[in-house]
Order: C-alpha cells, then structure tokens, then sequence
C-alpha cells in the first residue's frame, strides 16, 4: 500500500471501478436466483395451462367455493387479529411509556417473548388445554368441575385468533409505546395551557399523532397473521378451517396442482402488498411523531389506585401469552401420559427419545442449525454487498438492487416455497428435497432484514471515515476491510441474529420444501405432533426455545444487539 | 391585572436543584426576562409558573391567588395563561386555522366569533391567508408566528415564552425581537421571557431576571444589570468583561482607592467589607477602555489608566477588537475605534471611567 502513498497514480487505479462492478454483478446474481427467477417462474405458472396462455387458474382460484371460502378465512383471521393485536398491545404500550405502572420491565418482556415464541408452539401448547375432549383446561371444566358449558373449542376461528393474537399483539406494543415515547412533550403541554384537561388533549392531540403507527403496527399484525402455515394447520384443519396457506399446502397433495396454487400464492402475495403498502404509508407518516427536534420526554401519569389494575392486565397477557403455553409444553415435556394427574408420572424419556433416540429428530437439530446459520451469513454477506453500493458507490442499478431485496417482506412463507418449487422444476439442477433449497428459501425470505440491517449499520459510519484511510493510501478493500467493517459490525451482527432467529423456527417454507433428509426443527414438530407423538414434541418445542434463548442471551451478552433484534424485529 | 409572585420556590430533581430559594415579583403588563446559562434552571422556572411542575417548597401567586403551593397545583389548563414553546410545538395533523382555533373551541366560543377572532389575531402576526396550511409548509418564522397566534387568541393575562426565537436564523430573530416587543406594548400582556441570549433580554425585557444554578443573582432593568452587575457570574453572562485583579490601597466609606492591576489607584465605590490590602476582582467591560496613544485626552485626573502592549488585533467592521497585555502580564481586551492606527507589539496605553467599573471580592 505504501506504493500509492509514494507516486501519485490515474484516477481509474485508486478507484478500482472493476471492484464495485463485481460486487454489484454479484448481489444482482444472488438477488435472481433468490428472488427475480423464483418469482417469475411462480407468475409463469399461474398463466399457463398445459403450456398455453390461460386465466384458468385465476379463474379458478377466485370462484371455486373452496378456495373463496379459504380467502375469506384468512382476511377474517387477519382482520380480528390486527383489531385485537390493538385491544392489547395499545393499552401496554400505553401503560408502560405514559404510566407510573410499576413492573415496566416484566411488561416489555412479556411483549418481547411473546413476539419470539415460535407461533405453532403457542398453538400447540393451546391445543394441549383446549382441544375439545383432551384438553387438560376443558376436562378440568366439564369432569372436575361439572361444568361442560364453559369449554372451549380451540379448533374453530376464535381459538385460531386468540393464539395468533398472543403471537402479533408485540407488533402493535412496540410501534405504538415508541411513538407514545416519542410524541414531544411540548406537544401535548401547549395544548394543557391552552385549557385542554388530559383527556381532550390525549384525544385532539396524542391520538391523532401516535395513530400512524398504530394503524402501521396493525396492518403489520395482519399481514403476519394471515401467513403463519403453522398455528392455521394446527388449530385451523382439525376444525375444518381452511386458510389461504393451508390450501396452498393441500394442493401439494398427489397429484400436486401447481398452477393453481401459484394463482393462489399470487392471490395471497396481492392481499400482502396492499396490506405492506398501506402500512409504510402510515408508517411515513409517523414523522409527525418526532417533528420538532430537541424534545422533552411526555410527563408520566400517575394512575394511583388504578396502577395495579393496569397491572393486572398486563399480568393477564402475561399468563395467557408467555407462562400458559411455556408451562404447559414444559408439563407435558416431562410426563409419561396429558391429563389431570400429570404429575404423577414425570419422566425425561422424551428428551432421551429426540435427543439421543430418534434419529430424525436428531438430524433435524443439527439441519437447523446448519441452515439458520448458513442462510445468516449469507444474506448478511449479500446484504452487505446491496447496503455498501447503495450507499457509497453512484452505479446504475443500486437502487433496483436495494428494492428487489424488500420484495420477500411481502411474501409468506409458503408463497416463497412455491415459487422457488417452480422454478426449480423448470431447472436440471436437481435441489429439489436438498438442504439447499430449504437454504435459498430461508436466504430469500430473511434476505430483507439482513439488507435493512446492513443498511443501518453503514449509515453509522461516516463516509468521511473511509476517505481518510483513502487518502492515506489504503485500497478500497483494504478501507472496508480495516475501517468499514470493524465500525460496522454490532449491526452486522445484529443482522444476523435477526436472521438467525426466525430461520431456527421457520416452518411456513420448509413444510413444503423438506424431504427425510432434510427435515428441519420445525417441521420435525409438525410431523410429531401430527402423528400424536405429543411428549417428544413439547420436548422438541423446549429444545427449540431453549436454542433461541441461547441465541437471544448471546445477543445480548454481545453488545446491544439486543436492542436492536427488538427494534428491528418491528419491521419484519 | 395579572401580576405573579413566586415566593421562595423550590424545585428539585433527584439530587439536583434545578430552582434553589427563589422570590420574583412580575408586576402586571411586565416584560420580565429571564436570563441565564443552560440548567440554570430558567424553563424550570417556567415551567413551574405553567404548572407543569409543583414545587417542592414556597408558593407561587398569581393576583395574589395562591395557584402553586407543595400541596395543591392549579393544572396548566385552567390557569388561563399561554406559553410558547422553543419547538414552537405547532400540532402537525392540524391546519394553521385549526391549531390557533384550538383554545377558542375548548372555551366553546361560538364558530362564527372563532373564525372572526383568529382571522384578527393572525393579522396581527402577519400569518393572513396561511389559514389553510400545515405546519410541514411553513418556514421556522411562520411556525413561530402560529405558535404566538395560537397563544394570543385566547387573549392570556399572561404569557410565558421559552426560547421562542432561538431557532430562528439572526436575521429573523432581530426582526421578531421588535414584533415582540411591540405586541407586549399593544396588548398589555404580562410576558415572562425565558432566554440564554443577554443581547436578547437586554432589547426585549423592562426587567432581567439573571438565574444561575437555580438561584436568582439579581433582577432589574436591563441598563442597572448591565452596569451593576452584583457578582462576577451577572457581569459575565451580560457581555463581554474584563475581570482584572485590584488590591485595595485605602478603605473609607465613599473614598476608597484600588490599584487595578499595578495602576494608579483609583477612586471606586466599595463594599465596606473589605480592608486595605484586600485582593479584588475589578470588573471593566471592553468598552469602557479608552486607547489613549498620544496622552492628550488623560486630562482628567480621575481616570484609571493601564500600560501594556497590543498582542493581537481583529478587524470588526464597526470595531476593532484589541487583545492588550499589560506590564504585570494581565490580558485585556479593549474595543478601539476603527479608525484608530493600532499595530501589534505597539505600547499601548488605555484609559477607564472608574463609575464604569465593578468590584468584587477576589
């Protein structure tokens, strides 16, 4: 390097122009298979009937009652959802950053575990306390108590609502408890000395300002909703109601339509985009929020008596959402056979059974392993390739990079898989039932947040930083290497526990793309569950969480990734 | 009427106290300013007369109604005062009609009397026309005006203003300094002022408040604590000050001499407290030195006079700035004519009205 410090050289040769091309090339490359292609392939499937143009899919799609029924379904699930998501998470929200309600910690934490339960465990757990004739809670009802009229059916649309609540509420408490937290205090003061008490101002004032994200964190909690595979199989079929996602999957049956469940997975990415546009609308909105700069944070209310009351709601989420289901798959990880007497039987042989017995099961921890790792590092990789030339270079093209990776937050799970089954097909490359695909379903799927961390993390390094150690002679790779890289790395690493996580439980993609060789962790669960296999499933489940907790207590042991994983975790 | 009396208020934070002790009176149609340094506790201040905060000891008074005690707190929205905010805090969802309209719709007046009202007051802040507007297409000084309309329209008896016109650019600033002034005078309002600008307080106020860490140092107006500041902080914060070190050479009760920096004594006013061959601390702002390069206008006897040399000079326009050592080494900074022939290195001799001059203990 001290060569170019010496003897000034052209222009071209400090600037290594073929450097940025490169990279760019790459993450365009990455970006098609991952995406472009997938996606085309999925459009081409649904317009074509044995190789000729045709809506027929379409058509039968949108008319055939089954599938009708199905999408009505989901935008049911997904409506009563977002207004629950509301019912609770507002109120915390409220609470914890406009209250003097004690405990804030414990609340923010029940909305933080909440979040990152893995929503066919909730499901699960729920099925194991209100499915109609085992149920431990409806048997204790109606055998010891005498009271069969207040049982409750988790198979029907309320119970499938209620568990996806417990999983999306988080969505609506971050937004709004950090919009409430960000509303100027000045804001709501000059209204107080203008004679408003503090329900008028909280109405004509707070309301309309914090209502961008709230409406944003409801539309968020819709679109999760209507695309978790899991708990809708799970609560859902038993019940006999079917979901866009779960038909789509019922479609792979023999023999597997896939033209029309591309014009179905088409259907359900339209619901999805309009959902996503609507909320980064509201969303850019929210500068309202932070208007006026230099703020004082709102004054807390004191709720005197009622503190506690707000309290004990909280506590209630808290029951419902976090220690009903973590209990119970616990309980029934540990005993011999479900019912009232439980306890009377402990045993750990379920543990023995996934963990050292049953070779499928051991298999599909180290798969997932292995897959949610590879599929962080990759994106991160790729991410920081589009954040890098999106932010610091001028080529032509960065900006369609940096949108095509936000293409897949508006994708489900399922959608993902049947694309990338599609094209696949189309190919002679044979990774159809390979641990590979399952990897290019996971990159593509997450590809978006490692993106937006990569994004993130850059911006906080000046670029003023990088043109010193240029004009002290350092080669670009040298400068991103020594200065770019190390600046930027807590949100690198962020970005890859964000990645991490959810891949670790992925179940919407993986249930079509796995084959016996490549059974991941969740799907593991779904067949266990399936089969009856109750014990070692909740074992699997605390296996599963116990991996994530790991990952989440290494987040934050390293830094304030943590934080970040929270913050970040919104946008998902 | 609406004078306030804030009778040995105490606010504290934890282990801080943002207002220590303090009594003022604003009399009725006042322009009181309070000035100081950030955290000396002048929003808190403020704040405490919105009723935003209580405080922890004394009473604040308004025509002699008790609306602050440690026990019972009026709340801000029924104290009928208005205040303007350093953010301006204009509502961004809400029109300009809408925000100035706010006040008159909690009070129910009736629309008709509404409309006619903010249509008044926006004409008297120059914001005519700008009704339908939202805050996000408006300038700094236009949001500014809104938050002033906003205020006025509910006609307070008081209004309290925190920084209003710190984030506005000089240029404005000057400006709205003068619309101030002239609507305190037209409407007769009581304004209580908060600002870190002295130059500000001084074009603006019948009365400076100067706070420092929580404490009020002196209240009066502008030309008393420009001229007799009552500590070295007042003289500090109200403009530039040469703090030079005295020795007292004779302590009588109106025939004092003081000897600044090695000088001749002079004949200074004097707290009785100190004795002769007591070190001082002898306050003399810029202007108040006069280069003398010739010696012909030292006629008179009485005036103090320093040696030293120019070690820098800064062309001002409408003055030079000369940084003087003096023969004992004390530095000075002397504003000089821009006419004058100074050249660094040159000797220099200034000359001082000892009336301009403040003693302090050292």
């Amino acid at each position: 390097m001290s060569r170019a410090v010496a003897t000034p050289v052209p222009l071209a040769v400090r600037w290594p122009v073929r450097a940025e091309h490169v990279a760019m090339a790459v993450a365009a490359v990455a970006l098609a298979i991952l995406v472009v292609l997938p996606l085309a392939s999925l459009l081409l499937a649904s317009i074509t009937e044995e190789g000729r143009l045709s809506l027929g899919h379409f058509r039968e799609a949108l008319s055939r009652r089954l599938y009708v029924q199905a999408l009505r379904n989901s935008l049911v699930l997904g409506a009563w959802t977002a207004l629950l998501s509301v019912a609770v998470g507002l109120p915390m929200a409220w609470a914890v950053s406009r209250t003097d309600v004690p405990a804030k910690p414990f609340i923010h934490a029940t909305a933080t575990i909440a979040y990152l339960t893995p929503p066919y465990l909730t499901a699960i757990a729920f099925v194991n306390l209100f499915s109609p004739n085992a149920g431990l809670v409806n048997q204790w009802l109606r055998d010891a108590l005498g009271l069969p009229q207040l049982t409750f059916n988790i198979h029907s649309m309320a119970g499938l609502v209620l568990v996806t609540v417990l999983h999306t509420f988080p969505f609506v408490y971050l937004l709004a408890a950090s919009a409430l937290q960000s509303v100027d205090a000045s804001m709501e003061e000059s209204a107080r000395i203008l004679g408003a008490g503090r329900w008028r101002t909280a109405r004509a004032v707070t309301l309309p300002l914090v209502a961008p994200a709230i409406l944003a964190g409801a539309l968020v909690a819709f679109v999760n909703a209507i695309a978790l595979f899991g708990s809708q199989a799970i609560i859902g079929l038993p019940g006999r109601i079917f979901t866009l996602p779960t038909r789509i999957y019922a479609l792979f049956d023999h023999p597997p339509r896939y033209g029309l469940a591309s014009a179905l997975s088409l259907v359900f990415v339209a619901i999805t985009v309009v959902a996503l546009a609507l909320q980064r609308r509201y969303l850019a909105r929210r500068s309202y929020v932070t208007f006026g700069g230099k703020g004082t944070r709102p004054q807390v209310v004191p709720l005197g008596g009622a503190r506690w009351g707000a309290l004990a709601f909280c506590a209630g989420i808290f029951v419902v959402a976090v220690l009903a289901p973590y209990l119970t798959l616990l309980a029934v990880s540990v005993s011999r056979s479900w019912g009232l007497d439980f306890w009377q039987n402990l045993t750990l042989q379920h543990y023995r059974f996934i963990l050292f017995e049953y070779d499928v099961t051991r298999r599909a921890i180290v798969n997932s392993l292995i897959l949610a790792a590879a599929a962080a590092t990759l994106t991160v990789l790729l991410g920081c390739l589009i954040a890098w030339g999106d932010l610091r270079t001028s080529l032509p093209g960065r900006k369609v990079l940096d949108y095509v990776s936000l293409v897949p937050l508006g994708l489900p799970g399922i959608v993902m898989a049947v694309a990338l089954i599609q094209f696949w097909l189309r190919v002679p490359v044979p990774i159809y039932g390979t641990l590979l695909i399952i990897l290019l379903a996971y990159s593509a799927r997450y590809v978006p947040l490692a993106v937006r961390s990569a994004n993130a993390a850059f911006r906080q390094v000046d670029p003023s930083l990088e043109e010193t150690a240029r004009v002290t002679g350092a080669g670009w790779l040298r400068t991103f290497g020594s200065i770019t890289l190390p600046l930027a790395r807590p949100g690198l690493f962020a970005g890859w526990l964000l990645v991490f996580v959810p891949a670790i439980q992925e179940l919407s993609a993986s249930v079509l793309l796995f084959s016996s060789g490549s059974m991941t962790l969740a799907v593991a669960v779904y067949n266990l569950y399936e089969t009856g296999y109750l014990g070692p499933v909740a074992a699997l489940a605390i296996v599963t969480m116990v991996i994530i907790g790991a990952a989440i207590w290494l987040a934050t042991r390293l830094g304030r990734a943590g934080a970040r994983l929270e913050r970040a975790g919104v946008v998902h | 009427m609406a004078g306030i009396s804030i009778e040995r208020v105490s606010k504290r934070y934890g282990t801080v106290t943002a207002v220590r002790d303090l009594s003022l009176e604003v009399r009725d149609r006042e322009f009181v300013a309070l000035l100081g340094p950030s955290g000396c506790g002048k929003t808190t201040l403020l704040r405490l007369i919105a009723g935003f905060l209580t405080p922890d000891e004394g009473v604040i008074r308004v025509d002699g109604v008790a609306l602050s005690s440690t026990d019972t707190v009026v709340p801000p929205e029924r104290r009928g005062m208005g205040m303007v905010f350093q953010n301006y805090a204009i509502w961004p969802h809400k029109s300009v009609y809408e925000n100035v309209a706010f006040g008159l719709e909690i009070r129910g007046v009736r629309r008709s009397e509404a409309r006619e009202r903010v249509t008044r007051v926006l004409d008297l802040v120059n914001l005519a026309g700008l009704e339908r507007r939202f805050p996000g297409e408006l300038s700094g000084g236009q949001q500014q005006r809104v938050a002033l309309a906003r205020s006025l329209v509910v006609e307070p008896k008081i209004l309290l203003l925190d920084e209003p016109l710190s984030n506005l650019d000089a240029k404005l600033r000057e400006r709205m300094r003068w619309e101030l002034k002239e609507l305190q005078r037209r409407t007769g309002i009581t304004f209580v002022y908060v600002t870190h600008d002295q130059a500000e307080a001084m074009a603006l106020s019948d009365r400076i408040a100067v706070l420092h860490q929580g404490a009020l140092l002196q209240s009066g107006p502008p030309r008393e604590v420009y001229a007799r500041p009552v500590s070295r902080e007042v003289a500090d914060f109200m403009g530039l000050v040469n703090l030079l070190p005295g020795r007292v050479v004779r302590a009588a009760a109106d025939d004092s001499l003081v000897s600044v920096a090695g000088s001749e004594p002079v004949r200074v006013s004097l707290a009785a407290r100190l004795g002769v061959g007591a070190g001082v601390q002898v306050a003399i702002r810029p202007e108040s030195l006069r280069p003398a390069t010739d010696g012909a206008d030292l006629g008179d006897a009485a005036a103090g006079l320093l040696r030293g040399k120019v070690a820098d000079l800064t062309f001002l326009g409408n003055l030079i700035d000369c940084h003087m050592v003096l023969d004992d080494g004390t530095r000075v900074r002397v504003q000089a004519d821009p006419d004058a022939s100074l050249q660094v290195g040159q000797a220099l001799q200034v000359a001082f009205d000892p009336h301009a001059c403040t003693v302090f203990e050292a």
